[in-house]
């Protein structure tokens, strides 16, 4: 038999023979190509990866995308894009892209330990809605769920919603955005009473510091990095400060970098809350108008399954939501323990950078700009680490205005304008309407045209809460769209797979690439990506970015937005709806959720005329109507009027992106701020309206340590990420050439007199093992990533070697994101 | 007036001062020569061991600072494992530049003693002035402690690559440049580097050396506010 | 005869598409290529780190807006707020005496579209864009086509099957 390593040897020449063969050899031409041949069609899209949401112009030929660059007319980028953005035009043309449905069978029937055979669209969703019924009859609406992602369009996920709350009648709905910013999200929402940041992207032309609080910009949003450095290097008073729990790219421009131990960001941003408050700089006009104080709970748990024994030690796990009325005093003196000496001594940054950075923030003089991904809203206080940095601040007044701007970034191209907006989580509904509140149900119901009381009012399951469900048997029927969780999840050996694998359950994937999650699913759906379908994109700044359709999608390959639809039809209200209500309105029997939830005189509304005919549109080819723009429509009514205003459809496709609330077609940039934003009104200077009071609200809350800690056998932190080169589990990245040469494995980056502690060295292949499993890699000492002592760095993007196997599933309590940063490993030899 | 010493200083003093009574003339002779080499070699071995990396790091300012940077470099880790350590490049191998660069060397420990770079933001703040220092030594001893052990005799330039074989063969082996003109932190992160420019250039030749600009990294960036040209003409 | 067997196997990923589109015939695996055929609970072996590419042969771009690749080690190189290193040899006041290809004239203008006198400020950061490197072979053909070979050949209509 043939060991792993010899197939290792073989695929790659064997790889290397078929690119080899794929190479057509030059043959004479004429080097000057002019007139007709030489013309290409170039339209406007955004990119593919990040939430900066930078603009490309994409040039087709001959129905195939053949060159891409950055769009000098979009304001986020102006011309530029990083390396992946200028590879766009190869990540569609992997060739292992998927081409037909396929489906596990043994002797020609669906079987969950058969083999992928290919079938046809009819014979694969006639299988799903047998499974999917058969669930909902035996278990009910609890046992199906569907788990999405900020890569959706907006109207993606606008229909995916639809679906699974009023067609299923459940809010077993999440994004892998839960994975990304839920914490962000959750304490805007706590904060504000509104989602998303108050400022832009134009505070990068305005302010005087900036602060990396756990985001490695350099890597991770090149392009927001290109408008950093642009305006510290161009302008010599303004300071960069950068605080992480390892050395990395975004050190190069630091002045101030700090390298703190995990999880101790929380004592340094008190600290700065007790400097501000301890020098007198408090802004105290800005803080007795516009701010309301209230006490955290404490001792809130790690989100980890109820049985854990972190959790029934936890007093408060339980109600970790929960905080009680206070007043500035008492915030005073919770933050007073707080000094310069704890704060350097906790987190082992030198007292002079901490009152460096503190005095950032304190200087009335200095606009300052928080940044923030990852190192905060995944962590198991995360919801804690973004009250502390609005606190900040919120004291200081510095909010609102150019400059002055606290802002979360986000990691995927619409965390923001299709996870949030739309509200594809458990717990929310379109423009920030929740679940739970009666009254938005009721709203939502009649927008959609439905019988009252058709919609659940249960908070659905969130993406490591349906992972459990999955596993526990609970949670049968399973949807997963453009999303790689089977490589994103944490503790996924014990976890995830196994809830994919339960027999009880009916996996189904819907991607353009078979990934790890494809694989290891019963029915695999080809999708169409990117401008294979038009779309639309809401980047961090609450920029609503449009594209059309520019090439068709290979084979039988169709888009989310038409898998969605078409499976509606399979159903009638009478299967899914409760009895009482169609009894009640007798109207709605006998049809198909298609004809309730689609065919409902507003998502058709729009006739095929109205679609712009330079550019297909096969969804609206199959439908008969303009769909795209009847579900952004429909969406889009929700937030007008409420602070969430968004243009009118057409109008997206001619602009490079509005920033909501668009309000008489002017979008708006600084929000809260009267002059800057059409809802506040004359005389009300600051008003933060998502609060019916109008104020913003300071939580005090403590220092509490991470879920694990390195202890004697398991002694070093482990720290995930993403690198320049890759994005989205790589499912795309890792089939375009140049990416995958420059980054082609995971590598764990560790410290070298780590390494040569355990006999170790640069390319040692080890193990990194902890209490829940183990990956097997090479060790860095000297990449771009440099870990201090006691800690390592494994990027997660390589699916040949899974990194969350090891990682654990501790949550933050109150958002429910996964902590992918601190957890305790071993390294050894493999 | 005569100054009276006390007793207490005197009385040695006559001892050894006066001609031996009760030695002989060879025990003295030999015993003076033994003791001449015992303290030689003490005083040899305490010099040697202020040449070792060990002595070198045992100050956190070496260890955390310049050493730290050293693990990442080719001269820390590398294909053949052949690595440098701290005096193989900053202390001379020649007795008489040895004895000198550790005279200057006691500069350094006033420096220890009174915590001159004695956290990172010091250290970073000298960091120009210190480079400085070890590009003036090499420049002028022609880069003696590079060609310890990088003899351009040696180097076969067939397996270097092609950029560098070229930059060799044009200043290297023409004597037009020596080593740390170019090669300038190989070993550790690189100070402010305003006004230095790259040592194959004219300008490091000293035909060019018009950098007026004092702002940092002016001299690859468009300026866009405070001074430059870019600026005035607005 | 193993060796046969070895390259077949192995040739599977590649072969995926093709059995794809062969309709109806045998199993089709879908085992994501990255990874050898090892159950998801097994970890395959790592194979070393890649060396990098340092033939200093310039690369074809894809198209003209593609940032070129490096084809040269960039080990120790530094970019800081000290120094930019990339810029002593590819900078237009050195390339003469470097031979190194010079940084575009794009780099010039800044985010209001203003050609500056030197390097924008924004552009300072290289390898955001311009990557180094490795011997690594991609396990996943890519079947992009340039617009040279589009010209060239007879329409498909960008039939991709």
């Amino acid at each position: 038999m043939l060991d792993r390593r010899d197939f290792i040897k073989a695929q790659a020449v064997a790889t290397a023979a078929a690119a080899g063969g794929i190479s057509v050899p030059a043959f004479a031409q004429s080097s000057m190509v002019a007139g007709e041949d030489a013309q290409l069609k170039w339209s406007k899209a955004p990119c593919r990866f990040c939430g900066t949401g930078c603009g490309v112009m994409v040039a087709t030929k001959d129905n195939r995308v053949v060159a891409t660059h950055g769009d000098m007319q979009a304001e986020v980028n102006r011309g530029l894009n990083c390396v992946k953005g200028y590879f766009l035009s190869k990540i569609m043309y992997g060739q292992d892209r998927l081409t037909q449905p396929l489906m596990r069978m043994r002797d020609g029937k669906y079987h969950k330990e058969g083999e992928f055979y290919p079938v046809s669209w009819d014979q694969a969703f006639d299988e799903m809605a047998r499974q999917w019924k058969r669930i909902l009859k035996e278990k009910g609406p609890d046992a199906v769920g569907m788990f999405g992602s900020g890569q959706w369009t907006i109207w993606e996920g606008y229909a995916a919603s639809k679906l699974m709350r009023a067609g299923f009648r459940t809010n077993n709905l999440d994004p892998n955005a839960r994975h990304c910013m839920a914490s962000a999200a959750v304490s805007f929402i706590r904060t504000f009473g509104m989602d998303e940041p108050m400022g832009c992207y134009d505070d990068f032309e305005h302010a005087d510091a900036f602060v990396l609080w756990g985001s490695n910009m350099a890597e991770m949003h090149p392009i927001l990095w290109t408008r950093v450095t642009d305006r510290r290097l161009a302008h010599k008073h303004v300071k960069v400060a950068v605080l992480s729990t390892f050395e990395h790219r975004s050190y190069e421009l630091a002045d101030i970098p700090m390298t703190f131990h995990p999880g101790t960001d929380l004592v340094i941003l008190n600290f700065i809350a007790n400097h501000i408050i301890q020098t007198g700089r408090v802004n105290r006009e800005f803080v007795e108008k516009h701010c309301n104080f209230r006490m955290g709970q404490k001792d809130i748990g790690y989100g980890l399954r109820p049985e854990h024994v972190l959790e029934v030690r936890a007093a408060n796990a339980k109600e970790a939501a929960a905080s009680t009325p206070s007043s500035f005093e008492e915030f005073a003196r919770f933050v007073s323990d707080y000094t310069v000496e704890k704060a350097s001594e906790v987190s082992g940054v030198p007292k002079e950078r901490l009152l460096a950075l503190a005095e950032l923030y304190a200087d009335p003089k200095t606009k300052v700009m928080s940044l923030w991904t990852m190192g905060f809203n995944q962590h198991v206080r995360g919801v804690w680490a973004n009250h502390m940095v609005y606190n900040i601040h919120l004291l200081t007044g510095k909010i609102s205005e150019p400059g002055n701007s606290p802002f979360s970034l986000t990691g995927q191209p619409s965390a923001c304008g299709t996870a949030r907006e739309v509200g594809t989580f458990a717990h929310r509904l379109p423009a920030d309407m929740q679940v739970a509140n009666p009254e938005h149900r009721k709203y939502v119901e009649k927008g959609w045209k439905l019988p009252p009381g058709l919609l659940p009012s249960k908070i659905g399951y969130h993406a490591v809460l349906m992972d459990r469900m999955l596993k526990d048997g609970k949670l049968n029927a399973f949807w997963i769209m453009v999303n790689n969780n089977l490589q994103a999840a944490p503790n996924s050996d014990n976890e995830t797979y196994q809830g994919y694998r339960n027999p009880n359950n009916f996996i189904v994937v819907s991607d353009a690439y078979p990934t790890v999650t494809a694989s290891a699913a019963d029915l695999i759906l080809p999708a169409a990506m990117w401008v294979e379908k038009e779309g639309a994109y809401g980047n961090a700044e609450r920029r609503t970015h449009f594209w059309h359709q520019l090439v068709t999608a290979p084979g039988e390959a169709r888009s989310d937005l038409w898998q969605l639809m078409e499976f509606s039809k399979r159903f009638t209200t009478d299967e899914v709806w409760p009895k009482e209500t169609l009894d009640a309105n007798p109207d709605y029997r006998g049809k198909t959720l298609f004809d309730v939830l689609f065919k409902n005189g507003n998502v058709d509304r729009y006739p095929l005329s109205e679609i712009n005919p330079d550019y297909e549109n096969r969804e609206a080819k199959a439908f008969g109507f303009y769909v795209q723009k009847g579900l952004f429509e429909e969406y889009a009514e929700f937030g007008r009027g409420h602070g969430h205003d968004l243009a009118p459809f057409d109008t997206y496709h001619q602009v490079r992106g509005l920033r909501w609330p668009v309000v008489e077609g002017k979008e708006t940039l600084w929000r809260y701020r009267e002059g800057l934003d059409p809802y506040v009104k004359a005389g009300e200077g600051v008003k933060f309206y998502g609060n019916p009071d109008g104020k913003a609200v300071l939580f005090a809350f403590p220092y509490e340590p991470p879920a694990e800690s390195p202890d004697k056998e398991f002694d070093l932190w482990l720290v995930t990420g993403r690198v320049l080169e890759h994005w989205h589990s790589g499912s795309m990245t890792m089939r375009v050439p140049e990416l995958y040469k420059a980054m082609p494995m995971a590598l764990c980056f560790m410290h070298p007199d780590d390494a040569k502690a355990r006999g170790l060295r640069r390319g040692s292949e080890v193990k990194v093992v902890s209490r829940r499993g183990e990956m097997i890699t090479r060790v860095e000492t000297r990449g771009r990533n440099k870990p201090p002592r006691g800690v390592v760095f494994v990027p997660w993007f390589d699916s040949a070697r899974l990194i969350n196997k090891v990682t654990l599933d501790a949550t933050d309590p109150i958002s429910k994101q996964t902590d992918f940063k601190k957890c305790a490993v071993k390294i050894v030899a493999a | 007036m005569k100054l009276k010493l006390p007793e207490y200083i005197l009385s040695p003093w006559r001892t050894i001062s006066s001609p031996s009574r009760y030695l002989s003339l060879g025990f003295l002779t030999l015993g003076g020569f033994a003791a001449g080499v015992m303290f030689w070699g003490g005083f040899n071995t305490a010099l040697e061991a202020t040449n070792t990396e060990a002595f070198c790091i045992s100050c956190h300012e070496m260890e955390s600072n310049v050493y730290e940077e050293l693990k990442q470099t080719i001269h820390f880790t590398n294909r053949s494992g052949v690595r440098a350590t701290c005096p193989d490049c900053h202390v001379p191998h020649e007795w008489t530049d040895k004895i000198a660069r550790k005279m200057q060397a006691s500069k350094e420990v006033w420096g220890k003693i009174f915590g001159t770079i004695n956290t990172r933001d010091k250290f970073v703040a000298m960091r120009r002035e210190l480079a400085e220092h070890e590009w003036a030594r090499l420049k002028a001893n022609n880069s003696l402690e590079c060609r310890n052990c990088h003899s351009p005799e040696s180097m076969d330039i067939t397996k270097q690559g092609a950029r560098a074989a070229r930059a060799h063969e044009e200043f290297l082996f023409t004597g037009q440049r020596t080593c740390i003109d170019c090669h300038k932190g190989i070993a550790h992160q690189l100070p402010n580097m305003e006004g230095v420019p790259p040592g194959w250039s004219d300008a490091a030749s000293g035909k060019d050396a018009a950098h007026s600009s004092k702002a940092s990294l002016a001299h690859w960036l468009a300026e866009t506010e405070d001074s430059g040209p870019a600026a005035q003409a607005r | 005869m193993r060796s046969y067997m070895l390259v077949a196997l192995a040739a599977l990923p590649c072969l995926v598409p093709a059995l794809l589109s062969a309709q109806g015939t045998g199993p089709a695996r879908v085992d994501s290529p990255f990874r050898p055929p090892v159950q998801f609970t097994d970890e395959a072996p790592a194979p070393q780190i890649p060396a990098d590419v340092t033939n200093d042969r310039r690369v074809a771009r894809n198209y003209p807006d593609q940032p070129p690749v490096i084809p040269h080690n960039i080990r120790d190189y530094q970019v800081s707020l000290n120094n930019n290193q990339c810029l002593t040899c590819h900078s237009r006041k050195y390339v003469e005496g470097s031979q190194a290809p010079m940084i575009s004239i794009t780099h010039y203008i800044d985010r209001d579209g203003q050609t500056l006198g030197a390097v924008a400020p924004r552009r300072y950061f290289c390898t955001q864009c311009h990557v180094p490197q490795t011997t690594a072979q991609p396990l996943v053909p890519n079947t992009f086509q340039d617009v040279d070979s589009l010209i060239t050949r007879p329409s498909d209509g960008g039939d991709r099957k």
